[in-house]
């Protein structure tokens, strides 16, 4: 096939015959410097603070720093093609990234531009990437749950819709895994999902994107990808691009989650801006208003109230300490801001225990509001009892002879961390969550040994999906485990009991 | 390409803010003497021709900036090279300059002059830059509707530039007014861009399986 000349002369004369032509009025100044992503502008005298700047050749950069004389403009892109003595054009807009329906599903960088090699982005809604945190009188208090599908999360620390629940450890403690869990089990829920990396190896980005697109999450999650090898502006800015792209779903009503890896990283770029900037530096010489970096973001993440639809934004910051120092200058920040966190350690870690949480230091200070009333059930007392057994554990490695009252509670207490351990993207359904913590409870594998808990485990939900489907589906429905119920599933658990046992060959004796 | 013209670089190289800030400060004494001693008009000429004489003699320039030779020094050579030729009134700003140390930056001071001496009496410099010299007679008009429109006496400082096709590109302060042939096109051509991957996409989403990839 060819083209007929006549036919694309006719096409460009009637773009031009369509082209009206106006003035172009901007605003100008002049690089009088540039490097690590800062750029410092001679003129640009009526320039706002947070005002996006035009460098040829299309890169975008944002006024960062309004001094007497002259312009700290922070580069989003590219900044070796900018010269000194280049034009940089102000534009009279705030930065704003493309949001809807169209970036579900999509991999794209902190200015809304694809990297995943799906073609451009076809949306005319955009949302500003800096907006303000939704006010008292358009909020509510949280109510409904979000299920991480995580038996110790949803059980201990349960996360509402509408919270910021803090996910923070050392490095190589599961906090990635905890996030992607929680999105993988999003789906069918109707919670649109928000990755965002920032500063992170761009083989685990891809990683991770591999993960949730095997698992067939990434039907409704976006991830908005800043790597360690991004400039520093755009590692600062990618946080709240995600943020705006979430926002658009809660202020549609609707539910959505943001999870950021990690917040820590975000903090370091925006630290390194503000040194290049000559901002003064504070503790850990970050910039004094790092806090305010952190809070006015975290802060976005809210549920609003039925007038404004009752749409919800949930948020999983991550924040990643140095051997164990909670106390650092970020940490402490994001703890102060954030309504609970999930402490992972590493010992917990290497001890198999995985997800790796401390269950006594972690909390969720919106608390049972956020779990399901049959959960609520059984696994009220859990956090407490736990700790206690950790306490029991540790003296008892002291002494020999132990009476039988303390020996079964530590029975019990085994059981139960074996329990709550789970492997990577393996969410549960809340129902079979608490089934599996009802029977353990309730002392029903006090009789089976330590290493057969994960199968019997596997085996009696298994058992409940195929053999009492009608129990499952009642808890589901009526999302309550009263008297009643919880009768009909100690009988279901009895029956299992002996078709387990039948199974084994032998029956089953506790073993230590 | 429009991004290539690079001729609206100012001729100057590059600017130092701190000095700008400090010469600001010394203009505005200067202009302040000069206006009660009522003869700015020939003060701010002298200062420009003695910038003219530093750029002629870069060595002079060098001696009068250097922190080695002390005050004393500079305002002999002051005074030996420019008593006949130079107000005695501009001759001792320049002292005062040098007392303070601060003979490195009178170009800095300078510009500072001059573009407070523009505001004071009320005129406003305008970079015209167009494909071809103007006209006397557009170049009257054009004064006369950009007194209308600027309020002050327009100062034009005509750039002619090829590169703009046609059209007229106006430069007052930090603001561009662009009415240039060549943006025109390369907007055009933006436009043609972005509506072409427009369709392009819409065409492809047609045969796309709704499944997804």
């Amino acid at each position: 096939m060819r083209f007929r000349a006549d036919e694309i002369a006719s096409v460009i004369q009637a773009e031009i015959e369509n082209y009206q032509s106006q003035i172009d009025v901007r605003e100008v100044g002049r690089v009088l410097e540039v490097g690590d992503g800062i750029a410092r502008v001679y003129g640009l005298s009526g320039v706002m603070s947070g005002e996006m700047v035009q460098f040829p050749g299309g890169t975008i950069g944002l006024a960062f720093n309004l001094e007497e004389n002259s312009v700290g403009v922070i580069i989003l892109g590219d900044y070796l093609q900018i010269q000194e003595g280049d034009e940089v054009k102000s534009t009279g807009k705030l930065l704003s990234v493309p949001v809807g329906e169209a970036v579900i599903g999509r991999v794209v960088d902190p200015l809304g531009n694809p990297l995943d090699g799906k073609g451009p982005i076809i949306t005319t809604e955009r949302r500003e990437v800096e907006t303000n945190a939704p006010g008292v009188a358009q909020r509510k208090p949280v109510t409904q749950s979000l299920q991480t599908g995580i038996k110790a999360i949803d059980a201990m620390t349960p996360v509402g819709r509408g919270q910021r629940e803090l996910i923070i450890g050392d490095r190589k403690t599961g906090k990635t895994a905890i996030g992607i869990d929680a999105i993988i089990n999003q789906k069918d829920s109707g919670v649109k999902c928000f990755y965002v990396a920032v500063g992170q190896k761009e083989s685990t980005i891809a990683g991770v994107i591999e993960v949730l697109r095997d698992k067939g999450a990434m039907d409704y999650t976006t991830v908005i990808v800043a790597g360690a090898s991004a400039p520093a502006p755009l590692q600062y800015v990618a946080p709240y691009a995600g943020t705006s792209m979430a926002e658009f779903f809660m202020y549609r009503g609707e539910h959505a989650l943001i999870v950021y890896d990690d917040l820590s990283k975000q903090a370091a770029a925006y630290r390194q801006l503000s040194l290049l900037m000559r901002r003064p530096p504070g503790r850990e010489a970050y910039p004094g208003d790092v806090f305010y970096a952190h809070s006015r973001l975290l802060e976005r993440s809210a549920k609003l109230s039925d007038a404004l639809g009752g749409g919800s934004l949930t948020s999983l910051p991550i924040i990643e300490t140095l051997e164990g120092e909670v106390s650092a200058y970020i940490p402490t920040n994001v703890i102060s801001i954030t309504d609970g966190q999930i402490y992972l350690q590493p010992n917990l870690f290497f001890a198999g225990i995985r997800p790796a949480m401390n269950v006594g230091i972690s909390v969720s200070r919106v608390g049972g509001a956020a779990q399901i009333k049959a959960m609520k059930r059984v696994a009220g007392g859990l956090r407490l009892d736990l700790a206690a057994f950790r306490e029991l554990e540790a003296f008892a490695q002291l002494g020999t002879d132990l009476d039988a009252a303390t020996q079964s509670r530590l029975d019990r207490g085994y059981r139960m961390v074996e329990i709550l351990k789970q492997g990577q993207y393996e969410p549960l359904n809340v129902v079979d969550q608490v089934l599996i913590i009802f029977a353990g409870t309730r002392g029903h594998l006090d009789k089976v040994p330590i290493t057969e808990v994960s199968k019997w485990e596997k085996q009696f939900l298994t058992f409940m999906r195929d053999q009492k489907p009608e129990i499952w589906k009642k808890i589901a429905e009526t999302r309550d485990l009263d008297d009643a119920a919880m009768a009909t599933v100690t009988a279901a658990i009895g029956e299992f009991q002996k078709q387990y046992a039948a199974k084994a060959g032998t029956p089953a004796t506790a073993r230590v | 390409m429009i991004e290539s013209s690079q001729a609206n670089k100012p001729k100057s190289a590059s600017v130092n803010v701190g000095a700008q800030k400090v010469g600001a400060i010394y203009a505005k004494a200067f202009l302040g003497a000069t206006e009660a001693a009522g003869k700015s008009d020939l003060l701010v000429e002298e200062l420009d021709a003695f910038i003219g004489a530093l750029d002629e003699f870069p060595k002079l320039e060098a001696v009068l900036a250097s922190a080695l030779v002390t005050h004393d020094e500079k305002a002999q050579v002051l005074d030996r090279v420019f008593a006949a030729r130079l107000s005695p009134l501009l001759l001792d700003v320049l002292k005062v300059v040098s007392r303070h140390g601060r003979l490195d930056i009178v170009r800095a001071i300078a510009q500072e002059v001059s573009k407070l001496y523009d505001e004071l009496r009320g005129r406003v410099r305008v970079q015209v830059r167009t494909a071809a010299p103007l006209e006397n007679a557009l170049e009257h008009k054009l004064v006369a509707s950009l007194h209308k429109f600027l309020g002050g006496q327009p100062q034009l400082e005509a750039v002619v530039e090829p590169e703009l096709i046609g059209g007229i590109v106006l430069r007052v302060g930090d603001t561009v007014y662009d009415g240039s042939v060549a943006r025109q096109l390369h907007q055009v051509r933006e436009q043609m861009i972005t509506r072409s991957v427009h369709e392009i996409q819409s065409r492809r989403d047609r045969f796309r399986h709704p499944g997804g990839n």
